[in-house]
Protein backbone atom coordinates (compact mmCIF):
# COMPACT_ATOMS: atom_id res chain seq x y z
CA UNK A 1 0.00 0.00 0.00
CA UNK A 2 1.49 3.18 -0.88
CA UNK A 3 1.17 6.26 1.00
CA UNK A 4 2.18 9.99 -0.27
CA UNK A 5 2.65 12.95 1.86
CA UNK A 6 3.59 15.97 1.01
CA UNK A 7 5.65 18.29 3.41
CA UNK A 8 7.89 21.86 3.53
CA UNK A 9 10.26 20.90 5.52
CA UNK A 10 13.68 21.34 4.51
CA UNK A 11 15.53 18.10 4.02
CA UNK A 12 19.03 19.88 3.86
CA UNK A 13 17.63 21.97 6.69
CA UNK A 14 20.58 24.43 7.21
CA UNK A 15 19.74 25.07 10.77
CA UNK A 16 22.53 26.26 12.93
CA UNK A 17 21.62 24.51 15.74
CA UNK A 18 20.90 21.11 13.73
CA UNK A 19 22.95 19.12 16.20
CA UNK A 20 20.75 20.51 18.87
CA UNK A 21 18.16 19.26 20.49
CA UNK A 22 17.12 16.35 22.40
CA UNK A 23 16.35 14.13 19.69
CA UNK A 24 20.06 14.28 18.79
CA UNK A 25 22.81 12.43 20.48
CA UNK A 26 26.22 13.59 19.46
CA UNK A 27 28.77 10.43 19.31
CA UNK A 28 32.48 11.16 19.40
CA UNK A 29 33.51 12.51 16.24
CA UNK A 30 35.14 9.28 14.49
CA UNK A 31 36.78 9.14 10.96
CA UNK A 32 33.69 8.18 8.55
CA UNK A 33 34.19 4.47 7.30
CA UNK A 34 33.54 5.02 3.80
CA UNK A 35 31.88 1.77 3.74
CA UNK A 36 34.37 -0.23 0.88
CA UNK A 37 31.84 -2.71 0.76
CA UNK A 38 30.26 -4.10 -2.24
CA UNK A 39 26.50 -4.09 -1.17
CA UNK A 40 25.54 -1.67 1.57
CA UNK A 41 23.40 -2.48 3.84
CA UNK A 42 21.16 -1.47 6.94
CA UNK A 43 21.21 -3.57 10.36
CA UNK A 44 18.71 -3.79 12.88
CA UNK A 45 19.70 -4.78 16.00
CA UNK A 46 19.72 -5.05 19.90
CA UNK A 47 16.13 -5.87 21.55
CA UNK A 48 14.83 -7.80 18.52
CA UNK A 49 14.15 -11.33 18.21
CA UNK A 50 15.34 -11.42 14.68
CA UNK A 51 18.69 -8.96 13.94
CA UNK A 52 18.78 -7.88 10.41
CA UNK A 53 20.85 -6.94 7.89
CA UNK A 54 19.18 -5.47 4.64
CA UNK A 55 20.25 -4.87 1.34
CA UNK A 56 18.28 -3.35 -1.66
CA UNK A 57 17.63 -6.49 -2.37
CA UNK A 58 16.09 -7.15 0.64
CA UNK A 59 14.04 -3.91 0.45
CA UNK A 60 12.75 -4.27 -2.57
CA UNK A 61 11.39 -8.13 -1.84
CA UNK A 62 9.09 -5.91 1.03
CA UNK A 63 5.75 -3.81 0.89
CA UNK A 64 7.12 -0.81 -0.73
CA UNK A 65 5.96 3.01 0.04
CA UNK A 66 6.79 6.19 -0.93
CA UNK A 67 6.66 9.94 0.48
CA UNK A 68 6.93 13.19 -1.43
CA UNK A 69 9.17 16.32 0.17
CA UNK A 70 9.49 19.59 -1.45
CA UNK A 71 12.71 21.36 -0.01
CA UNK A 72 13.65 25.03 -1.39
CA UNK A 73 11.17 24.35 -4.18
CA UNK A 74 12.28 21.07 -5.60
CA UNK A 75 10.14 17.83 -4.75
CA UNK A 76 11.39 14.78 -4.32
CA UNK A 77 9.52 11.19 -4.17
CA UNK A 78 11.38 9.46 -1.65
CA UNK A 79 11.06 5.28 -2.19
CA UNK A 80 11.53 2.45 -0.07
CA UNK A 81 9.84 0.93 3.32
CA UNK A 82 8.07 2.07 6.42
CA UNK A 83 10.54 1.66 9.66
CA UNK A 84 7.61 -0.27 11.27
CA UNK A 85 7.84 -2.92 8.50
CA UNK A 86 11.24 -2.93 8.96
CA UNK A 87 11.46 -3.71 12.94
CA UNK A 88 7.93 -5.70 12.56
CA UNK A 89 10.40 -8.00 10.66
CA UNK A 90 13.01 -8.26 13.07
CA UNK A 91 10.39 -8.99 15.91
CA UNK A 92 10.18 -5.75 17.15
CA UNK A 93 7.00 -5.13 19.93
CA UNK A 94 4.59 -3.55 17.85
CA UNK A 95 0.65 -3.26 17.37
CA UNK A 96 -0.64 -5.13 20.20
CA UNK A 97 2.60 -6.45 21.41
CA UNK A 98 3.57 -2.48 22.24
CA UNK A 99 2.13 -2.02 25.79
CA UNK A 100 3.39 -2.29 29.24
CA UNK A 101 7.62 -2.04 29.56
CA UNK A 102 7.63 -2.09 25.69
CA UNK A 103 6.68 0.74 25.55
CA UNK A 104 10.28 2.03 27.39
CA UNK A 105 12.13 1.03 23.47
CA UNK A 106 13.59 3.14 21.68
CA UNK A 107 15.45 3.20 18.47
CA UNK A 108 18.64 4.64 17.31
CA UNK A 109 19.51 5.49 13.99
CA UNK A 110 22.73 5.60 12.90
CA UNK A 111 24.74 7.25 10.15
CA UNK A 112 27.83 6.10 8.66
CA UNK A 113 29.70 9.01 10.06
CA UNK A 114 28.63 8.91 13.52
CA UNK A 115 25.50 10.86 12.90
CA UNK A 116 22.73 9.27 15.89
CA UNK A 117 18.88 9.99 16.26
CA UNK A 118 16.56 8.40 18.91
CA UNK A 119 12.95 7.52 17.88
CA UNK A 120 10.33 5.92 20.29
CA UNK A 121 9.14 2.62 19.20
CA UNK A 122 5.65 4.38 20.38
CA UNK A 123 5.89 6.84 17.46
CA UNK A 124 7.27 4.47 15.21
CA UNK A 125 4.37 2.52 14.96
CA UNK A 126 1.56 3.34 12.97
CA UNK A 127 -1.13 1.72 15.21
CA UNK A 128 0.20 4.21 18.00
CA UNK A 129 0.71 7.34 16.19
CA UNK A 130 0.41 9.33 12.88
CA UNK A 131 3.95 10.01 11.59
CA UNK A 132 5.48 9.06 8.94
CA UNK A 133 8.85 7.88 9.03
CA UNK A 134 10.41 5.78 5.73
CA UNK A 135 13.45 3.94 5.26
CA UNK A 136 14.18 5.25 1.38
CA UNK A 137 16.41 3.51 -0.65
CA UNK A 138 15.71 5.49 -4.32
CA UNK A 139 14.81 8.98 -4.56
CA UNK A 140 12.60 9.92 -7.94
CA UNK A 141 12.85 6.65 -9.21
CA UNK A 142 17.33 6.45 -8.45
CA UNK A 143 18.78 4.68 -5.89
CA UNK A 144 20.34 7.00 -3.74
CA UNK A 145 24.14 7.59 -3.82
CA UNK A 146 26.95 9.77 -2.78
CA UNK A 147 26.18 12.38 0.69
CA UNK A 148 22.70 10.74 1.32
CA UNK A 149 24.36 6.76 1.70
CA UNK A 150 22.30 4.39 -0.39
CA UNK A 151 19.73 4.50 2.40
CA UNK A 152 18.06 7.25 4.63
CA UNK A 153 15.61 7.88 6.83
CA UNK A 154 12.41 10.50 5.45
CA UNK A 155 10.33 11.60 8.30
CA UNK A 156 7.90 14.23 6.11
CA UNK A 157 5.82 14.75 9.60
CA UNK A 158 8.97 16.25 11.05
CA UNK A 159 8.81 19.96 10.92
CA UNK A 160 12.82 19.97 10.41
CA UNK A 161 15.19 17.62 8.20
CA UNK A 162 17.08 16.65 11.32
CA UNK A 163 16.24 13.46 12.01
CA UNK A 164 15.93 12.90 8.13
CA UNK A 165 19.07 10.88 8.45
CA UNK A 166 21.23 10.41 6.20
CA UNK A 167 24.02 7.92 5.15
CA UNK A 168 22.04 5.35 7.39
CA UNK A 169 23.81 2.07 8.10
CA UNK A 170 22.16 0.82 11.49
CA UNK A 171 18.71 0.60 13.31
CA UNK A 172 19.55 0.09 17.33
CA UNK A 173 16.68 -0.91 19.12
CA UNK A 174 16.84 -0.25 23.23
CA UNK A 175 14.14 -1.22 26.25
CA UNK A 176 14.54 0.99 29.56
CA UNK A 177 12.86 -1.09 31.08
CA UNK A 178 13.24 -5.19 31.15
CA UNK B 1 27.57 51.86 11.08
CA UNK B 2 25.39 50.48 8.48
CA UNK B 3 26.16 49.39 5.00
CA UNK B 4 26.06 53.03 2.68
CA UNK B 5 25.63 54.81 6.34
CA UNK B 6 21.92 56.00 5.35
CA UNK B 7 19.12 52.86 5.69
CA UNK B 8 16.96 52.61 2.43
CA UNK B 9 14.45 54.52 4.59
CA UNK B 10 16.46 57.41 4.86
CA UNK B 11 16.89 56.86 1.14
CA UNK B 12 13.50 56.90 0.10
CA UNK B 13 13.13 59.83 2.66
CA UNK B 14 15.98 61.67 0.03
CA UNK B 15 14.74 60.95 -3.28
CA UNK B 16 10.88 61.48 -1.48
CA UNK B 17 8.36 61.39 -4.86
CA UNK B 18 10.90 59.94 -7.12
CA UNK B 19 11.25 56.40 -5.61
CA UNK B 20 8.32 54.14 -4.71
CA UNK B 21 10.12 50.55 -3.49
CA UNK B 22 9.28 47.66 -4.91
CA UNK B 23 8.73 45.16 -2.01
CA UNK B 24 8.02 41.32 -2.70
CA UNK B 25 5.21 40.54 -1.60
CA UNK B 26 2.87 37.35 -1.72
CA UNK B 27 0.13 39.10 -2.72
CA UNK B 28 -1.46 36.95 -5.54
CA UNK B 29 -3.09 39.52 -7.54
CA UNK B 30 -2.93 39.67 -11.05
CA UNK B 31 0.63 41.58 -12.20
CA UNK B 32 0.05 45.29 -13.41
CA UNK B 33 1.96 48.09 -14.19
CA UNK B 34 0.91 51.66 -14.30
CA UNK B 35 -2.55 50.40 -15.47
CA UNK B 36 -0.98 47.14 -16.85
CA UNK B 37 -0.03 47.77 -20.55
CA UNK B 38 0.93 44.83 -22.96
CA UNK B 39 4.52 43.41 -21.85
CA UNK B 40 6.46 40.97 -23.82
CA UNK B 41 6.54 37.69 -21.62
CA UNK B 42 9.84 36.22 -20.18
CA UNK B 43 11.24 32.61 -20.81
CA UNK B 44 12.77 31.44 -17.82
CA UNK B 45 15.80 29.40 -18.89
CA UNK B 46 15.72 26.32 -15.81
CA UNK B 47 16.27 23.48 -15.73
CA UNK B 48 14.80 20.68 -13.62
CA UNK B 49 13.68 20.58 -10.85
CA UNK B 50 14.96 24.29 -9.69
CA UNK B 51 12.11 26.24 -9.11
CA UNK B 52 11.60 29.65 -10.18
CA UNK B 53 12.65 32.95 -8.18
CA UNK B 54 10.28 35.41 -6.75
CA UNK B 55 8.54 38.28 -8.91
CA UNK B 56 7.52 41.01 -7.61
CA UNK B 57 3.49 41.52 -8.34
CA UNK B 58 4.89 45.48 -8.87
CA UNK B 59 7.56 44.28 -11.23
CA UNK B 60 6.69 41.49 -13.45
CA UNK B 61 8.64 39.65 -15.97
CA UNK B 62 9.23 40.77 -19.12
CA UNK B 63 11.68 40.19 -21.94
CA UNK B 64 11.75 43.56 -22.58
CA UNK B 65 12.20 45.11 -18.96
CA UNK B 66 15.32 42.16 -18.51
CA UNK B 67 16.97 43.43 -22.00
CA UNK B 68 16.59 47.52 -20.38
CA UNK B 69 17.90 45.93 -17.22
CA UNK B 70 21.00 44.43 -19.18
CA UNK B 71 21.54 47.30 -21.02
CA UNK B 72 21.70 49.92 -17.59
CA UNK B 73 23.73 46.88 -15.36
CA UNK B 74 26.10 47.24 -18.26
CA UNK B 75 26.30 51.49 -18.55
CA UNK B 76 28.46 53.43 -16.72
CA UNK B 77 26.56 56.59 -16.88
CA UNK B 78 24.71 54.94 -13.91
CA UNK B 79 27.67 56.49 -12.19
CA UNK B 80 28.17 59.59 -10.95
CA UNK B 81 31.39 60.36 -12.64
CA UNK B 82 30.79 57.88 -15.63
CA UNK B 83 33.81 55.61 -14.37
CA UNK B 84 31.64 52.56 -13.21
CA UNK B 85 28.57 50.50 -13.89
CA UNK B 86 27.40 47.74 -11.88
CA UNK B 87 29.66 45.15 -13.94
CA UNK B 88 32.37 47.28 -12.84
CA UNK B 89 32.50 45.08 -9.41
CA UNK B 90 30.00 42.57 -10.67
CA UNK B 91 31.98 40.59 -13.47
CA UNK B 92 30.06 37.67 -15.82
CA UNK B 93 33.02 35.41 -15.62
CA UNK B 94 33.75 35.72 -11.69
CA UNK B 95 30.41 35.10 -11.31
CA UNK B 96 29.29 38.73 -11.06
CA UNK B 97 32.40 39.62 -8.52
CA UNK B 98 35.56 41.53 -9.04
CA UNK B 99 37.66 39.18 -7.55
CA UNK B 100 39.37 42.56 -5.05
CA UNK B 101 39.41 41.68 -1.19
CA UNK B 102 37.29 44.78 -1.35
CA UNK B 103 35.15 46.69 -3.78
CA UNK B 104 36.37 49.92 -4.83
CA UNK B 105 33.43 52.58 -5.69
CA UNK B 106 33.78 55.28 -8.79
CA UNK B 107 35.41 58.13 -6.59
CA UNK B 108 38.03 55.35 -5.30
CA UNK B 109 36.39 55.32 -2.11
CA UNK B 110 37.27 51.42 -0.94
CA UNK B 111 33.81 49.59 0.76
CA UNK B 112 34.25 47.69 3.74
CA UNK B 113 32.76 44.30 2.39
CA UNK B 114 33.83 42.46 -1.24
CA UNK B 115 31.22 42.24 -4.00
CA UNK B 116 28.65 39.39 -3.55
CA UNK B 117 28.07 37.20 -6.14
CA UNK B 118 25.19 37.74 -8.59
CA UNK B 119 24.57 33.66 -8.81
CA UNK B 120 20.67 33.18 -8.12
CA UNK B 121 20.45 36.28 -6.58
CA UNK B 122 16.71 36.39 -7.08
CA UNK B 123 16.32 34.07 -4.79
CA UNK B 124 17.93 35.34 -1.64
CA UNK B 125 16.24 35.99 1.23
CA UNK B 126 18.10 38.74 1.98
CA UNK B 127 20.58 40.92 0.02
CA UNK B 128 23.92 41.92 0.92
CA UNK B 129 26.34 40.66 3.45
CA UNK B 130 24.45 41.91 6.61
CA UNK B 131 21.09 43.45 6.56
CA UNK B 132 17.75 41.48 6.91
CA UNK B 133 15.86 44.67 6.17
CA UNK B 134 17.12 44.79 2.46
CA UNK B 135 15.24 41.93 0.57
CA UNK B 136 13.81 43.49 -2.85
CA UNK B 137 16.55 43.22 -5.69
CA UNK B 138 14.70 46.84 -6.58
CA UNK B 139 15.45 48.32 -3.07
CA UNK B 140 18.91 47.10 -2.99
CA UNK B 141 19.99 48.51 -5.85
CA UNK B 142 19.90 51.96 -4.65
CA UNK B 143 22.34 51.59 -2.35
CA UNK B 144 25.37 51.07 -4.70
CA UNK B 145 23.39 53.79 -6.92
CA UNK B 146 23.19 56.90 -4.16
CA UNK B 147 25.07 55.46 -1.52
CA UNK B 148 27.74 57.86 0.20
CA UNK B 149 29.23 55.84 3.16
CA UNK B 150 30.95 54.44 1.33
CA UNK B 151 30.41 55.85 -2.10
CA UNK B 152 29.99 53.29 -4.63
CA UNK B 153 28.44 54.47 -8.20
CA UNK B 154 28.15 57.84 -6.46
CA UNK B 155 24.63 59.85 -8.18
CA UNK B 156 23.41 62.71 -7.50
CA UNK B 157 20.32 62.03 -5.18
CA UNK B 158 17.62 63.16 -6.97
CA UNK B 159 18.42 61.08 -9.59
CA UNK B 160 17.92 63.57 -12.31
CA UNK B 161 21.68 63.92 -13.64
CA UNK B 162 20.83 59.99 -14.37
CA UNK B 163 17.73 60.42 -16.20
CA UNK B 164 19.04 63.27 -18.21
CA UNK B 165 21.45 61.31 -19.36
CA UNK B 166 19.52 57.85 -20.13
CA UNK B 167 16.81 59.72 -21.75
CA UNK B 168 19.02 61.36 -24.40
CA UNK B 169 19.91 58.31 -25.53
CA UNK B 170 17.87 56.94 -28.43
CA UNK B 171 18.78 52.89 -26.86
CA UNK B 172 16.89 53.84 -24.18
CA UNK B 173 14.23 55.53 -25.78
CA UNK B 174 13.28 52.36 -27.65
CA UNK B 175 13.79 50.56 -24.46
CA UNK B 176 11.84 51.99 -21.46
CA UNK B 177 9.06 52.36 -24.08
CA UNK B 178 8.81 48.87 -24.54
CA UNK B 179 9.86 47.71 -20.84
CA UNK B 180 6.83 50.21 -19.27
CA UNK B 181 4.25 50.01 -22.62
CA UNK B 182 1.86 51.54 -20.42
CA UNK B 183 3.71 54.34 -18.38
CA UNK B 184 3.11 57.58 -19.74
CA UNK B 185 6.76 58.44 -18.40
CA UNK B 186 8.72 55.94 -18.36
CA UNK B 187 12.18 57.80 -17.54
CA UNK B 188 11.96 57.77 -13.49
CA UNK B 189 14.75 55.91 -10.93
CA UNK B 190 11.43 53.42 -9.93
CA UNK B 191 11.47 52.32 -13.31
CA UNK B 192 15.36 51.78 -13.55
CA UNK B 193 15.33 49.57 -10.43
CA UNK B 194 13.01 47.67 -12.00
CA UNK B 195 14.55 47.04 -15.05
CA UNK B 196 18.13 46.06 -12.94
CA UNK B 197 15.82 43.80 -10.58
CA UNK B 198 14.52 41.89 -13.58
CA UNK B 199 17.84 41.37 -15.05
CA UNK B 200 19.21 40.15 -12.02
CA UNK B 201 16.61 37.84 -11.44
CA UNK B 202 17.59 35.75 -14.66
CA UNK B 203 21.21 35.45 -13.38
CA UNK B 204 20.78 31.86 -12.42
CA UNK B 205 23.16 29.05 -11.94
CA UNK B 206 22.53 25.29 -12.03
CA UNK B 207 24.63 23.52 -14.80
CA UNK B 208 27.59 23.17 -12.87
CA UNK B 209 29.35 18.93 -13.45
CA UNK B 210 27.86 18.87 -9.49
CA UNK B 211 24.17 19.63 -10.88
CA UNK B 212 24.75 16.85 -13.77
CA UNK B 213 25.47 14.35 -10.50
CA UNK B 214 23.34 15.37 -8.77
CA UNK B 215 20.35 16.29 -10.30
CA UNK B 216 21.45 15.08 -14.21
CA UNK B 217 21.44 11.57 -13.23
CA UNK B 218 25.22 11.45 -14.54
CA UNK B 219 27.54 9.90 -12.03
CA UNK B 220 30.96 10.15 -13.79
CA UNK B 221 29.85 14.01 -13.90
CA UNK B 222 32.44 15.05 -11.16
CA UNK B 223 35.60 13.40 -9.90
CA UNK B 224 36.12 11.01 -7.36
CA UNK B 225 37.81 13.45 -5.47
CA UNK B 226 34.83 15.67 -5.65
CA UNK B 227 32.29 12.87 -4.46
CA UNK B 228 34.72 11.73 -1.22
CA UNK B 229 34.09 16.07 -0.62
CA UNK B 230 30.29 15.99 -0.95
CA UNK B 231 30.62 13.23 1.68
CA UNK B 232 32.56 15.81 3.93
CA UNK B 233 30.13 18.66 2.98
CA UNK B 234 27.04 17.12 4.09
CA UNK B 235 28.22 15.32 6.99
CA UNK B 236 27.40 17.03 10.34
CA UNK B 237 30.43 14.81 12.11
CA UNK B 238 32.90 16.11 9.61
CA UNK B 239 32.93 18.92 7.68
CA UNK B 240 29.08 20.36 8.61
CA UNK B 241 29.30 22.97 5.97
CA UNK B 242 25.73 22.24 5.19
CA UNK B 243 24.15 23.33 8.18
CA UNK B 244 25.05 26.99 6.92
CA UNK B 245 25.46 26.63 3.66
CA UNK B 246 22.41 23.82 2.41
CA UNK B 247 19.74 23.25 -0.08
CA UNK B 248 20.08 23.10 -3.66
CA UNK B 249 21.65 27.18 -3.53
CA UNK B 250 24.22 25.95 -0.99
CA UNK B 251 23.14 29.16 0.43
CA UNK B 252 20.69 27.68 3.27
CA UNK B 253 16.75 28.00 2.71
CA UNK B 254 15.52 30.25 -0.58
CA UNK B 255 12.94 32.01 -1.45
CA UNK B 256 11.11 30.89 -4.55
CA UNK B 257 7.93 31.01 -6.51
CA UNK B 258 5.37 29.90 -4.55
CA UNK B 259 7.30 30.39 -0.96
CA UNK B 260 8.78 34.01 0.17
CA UNK B 261 8.73 33.29 3.70
CA UNK B 262 11.76 32.16 4.06
CA UNK B 263 14.23 34.67 6.51
CA UNK B 264 17.78 34.87 5.78
CA UNK B 265 20.73 33.07 8.70
CA UNK B 266 23.74 35.07 9.85
CA UNK B 267 26.64 33.45 11.10
CA UNK B 268 29.57 33.97 13.03
CA UNK B 269 32.24 31.74 11.90
CA UNK B 270 34.86 32.79 14.73
CA UNK B 271 36.82 35.00 11.86
CA UNK B 272 37.97 37.59 14.41
CA UNK B 273 38.47 37.65 18.36
CA UNK B 274 39.71 41.32 18.49
CA UNK B 275 40.80 42.60 21.50
CA UNK B 276 37.28 44.73 23.52
CA UNK B 277 33.91 44.27 23.35
CA UNK B 278 33.26 43.92 20.03
CA UNK B 279 35.40 40.99 18.82
CA UNK B 280 35.44 41.84 15.28
CA UNK B 281 36.99 44.84 13.16
CA UNK B 282 34.79 47.89 14.05
CA UNK B 283 34.43 48.59 10.18
CA UNK B 284 32.98 45.24 9.62
CA UNK B 285 30.91 44.29 13.17
CA UNK B 286 28.17 42.24 10.88
CA UNK B 287 24.58 42.38 11.94
CA UNK B 288 25.44 44.29 15.19
CA UNK B 289 25.63 47.08 13.28
CA UNK B 290 22.35 47.05 11.98
CA UNK B 291 20.49 45.91 15.39
CA UNK B 292 22.81 46.75 18.17
CA UNK B 293 22.63 44.11 19.94
CA UNK B 294 26.12 42.07 21.02
CA UNK B 295 25.33 39.04 20.26
CA UNK B 296 25.25 39.74 16.78
CA UNK B 297 28.64 40.90 16.19
CA UNK B 298 30.44 39.04 13.46
CA UNK B 299 27.35 37.37 12.00
CA UNK B 300 27.12 37.52 8.37
CA UNK B 301 25.08 36.02 5.63
CA UNK B 302 26.40 32.10 3.95
CA UNK B 303 26.00 33.12 0.77
CA UNK B 304 26.09 30.98 -2.25
CA UNK B 305 28.91 28.68 -2.62
CA UNK B 306 28.26 28.05 -7.01
CA UNK B 307 31.10 29.15 -8.57
CA UNK B 308 32.90 30.07 -5.28
CA UNK B 309 36.06 28.72 -7.05
CA UNK B 310 35.87 32.19 -9.31
CA UNK B 311 35.39 34.01 -6.69
CA UNK B 312 38.09 34.52 -4.57
CA UNK B 313 39.42 36.11 -2.29
CA UNK B 314 37.07 34.69 0.16
CA UNK B 315 34.72 35.93 3.27
CA UNK B 316 32.95 39.40 3.82
CA UNK B 317 36.41 41.17 3.68
CA UNK B 318 38.45 39.16 1.14
CA UNK B 319 40.77 37.81 3.60
CA UNK B 320 41.36 34.72 3.14
CA UNK B 321 43.03 34.21 -0.15
CA UNK B 322 42.08 30.82 -1.11
CA UNK B 323 39.41 27.91 -0.91
CA UNK B 324 42.08 25.83 0.74
CA UNK B 325 42.92 28.55 3.26
CA UNK B 326 38.89 29.14 4.20
CA UNK B 327 38.71 25.45 4.34
CA UNK B 328 41.06 25.30 7.06
CA UNK B 329 39.69 28.10 9.01
CA UNK B 330 36.49 26.06 9.32
CA UNK B 331 38.16 22.67 10.17
CA UNK B 332 40.33 24.70 12.94
CA UNK B 333 36.35 25.96 13.98
CA UNK B 334 38.03 29.56 13.33
CA UNK B 335 40.93 31.66 12.83
CA UNK B 336 43.49 32.47 15.03
CA UNK B 337 45.38 36.10 13.78
CA UNK B 338 48.47 35.86 15.94
CA UNK B 339 50.11 39.19 15.55
CA UNK B 340 48.72 42.78 15.04
CA UNK B 341 45.63 45.07 15.58
CA UNK B 342 43.12 41.65 14.55
CA UNK B 343 45.02 39.40 17.05
CA UNK B 344 43.09 36.93 18.76
CA UNK B 345 41.75 33.29 18.65
CA UNK B 346 38.89 33.15 16.28
CA UNK B 347 37.65 29.72 18.21
CA UNK B 348 36.96 31.15 20.88
CA UNK B 349 35.01 33.86 19.82
CA UNK B 350 31.97 33.72 23.05
CA UNK B 351 28.89 34.25 19.66
CA UNK B 352 30.85 31.78 17.40
CA UNK B 353 27.86 29.62 15.73
CA UNK B 354 27.67 26.36 17.16
CA UNK B 355 27.91 25.11 13.25
CA UNK B 356 31.49 26.24 13.74
CA UNK B 357 32.98 23.26 15.33
CA UNK B 358 35.85 22.52 14.06
CA UNK B 359 36.53 18.87 12.29
CA UNK B 360 39.80 17.18 11.85
CA UNK B 361 41.06 16.50 8.27
CA UNK B 362 42.37 13.50 7.28
CA UNK B 363 44.29 11.94 4.21
CA UNK B 364 42.70 13.77 0.78
CA UNK B 365 40.09 15.78 2.53
CA UNK B 366 41.49 19.28 2.39
CA UNK B 367 41.68 18.38 -1.24
CA UNK B 368 38.64 16.61 -1.77
CA UNK B 369 36.43 19.29 0.05
CA UNK B 370 38.09 21.81 -2.74
CA UNK B 371 37.65 19.18 -5.48
CA UNK B 372 34.11 19.53 -4.61
CA UNK B 373 33.67 22.94 -4.17
CA UNK B 374 35.06 23.48 -7.58
CA UNK B 375 32.53 20.84 -8.83
CA UNK B 376 29.91 23.98 -8.65
CA UNK B 377 31.78 25.82 -11.37
CA UNK B 378 28.59 26.59 -13.81
CA UNK B 379 30.73 27.24 -16.81
CA UNK B 380 27.66 27.94 -19.05
CA UNK B 381 26.48 31.08 -16.27
CA UNK B 382 29.73 32.72 -16.63
CA UNK B 383 30.22 32.23 -20.23
CA UNK B 384 26.53 32.83 -21.13
CA UNK B 385 25.72 35.61 -23.86
CA UNK B 386 22.37 36.47 -22.29
CA UNK B 387 24.10 38.13 -19.30
CA UNK B 388 26.90 39.56 -20.93
CA UNK B 389 27.62 43.21 -22.17
CA UNK B 390 24.74 44.14 -24.68
CA UNK B 391 26.13 47.65 -25.64
CA UNK B 392 28.88 47.13 -29.16
CA UNK B 393 31.06 49.46 -27.26
CA UNK B 394 31.05 51.56 -23.87
CA UNK B 395 28.26 53.54 -23.93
Amino acid sequence: MIHRTTSRYALAAAMPFALAGASVLRANPLVAQQAATATPSVRVTGAVTQSLTLTAADLASMPRASVRTTSNGITTTYEGVWVADVLKKAGAPLGNALRGAALSTYVIAMASDGYQVVFSLGELDPEMANGQYLLADSADGQPLFGETGAFRLVVPTDKRGARSIRMLTSLQVVTVRK
Amino acid sequence: MRRGGASIAALLLLLGAVITTSVITTATTAPTRGGGGAVAPFVWDIPAPFPRPPVPHDNPMSSHTVELGRHLFYDTRLSGNGRQSCATCHRQELAFTDGRARAVGSTGMMHPRGSMSLANIGYAPALTWADPRVTALEEQALVPMFGTSPVELGLDPDGASLLQRVRADDVYQRLFAQAFPADSAPFSVTNIVRALGAFERTLVSMRSPYDRYRYGRDRNAISESAKRGEMIFFSGQRGGCFQCHGGWNFSGAVRYDGDTTVSAGFFNTGLYNVAGAVSYPSSNTGLHAITGRIEDVGRFRAPTLRNIAVTAPYMHDGSIATLEAVVDHYAAGGRTIASGPQAGVGRDNRYKSPSVHGFVLTGTDRQDLVAFLEALTDSVFLRNPAFANPWPHEP
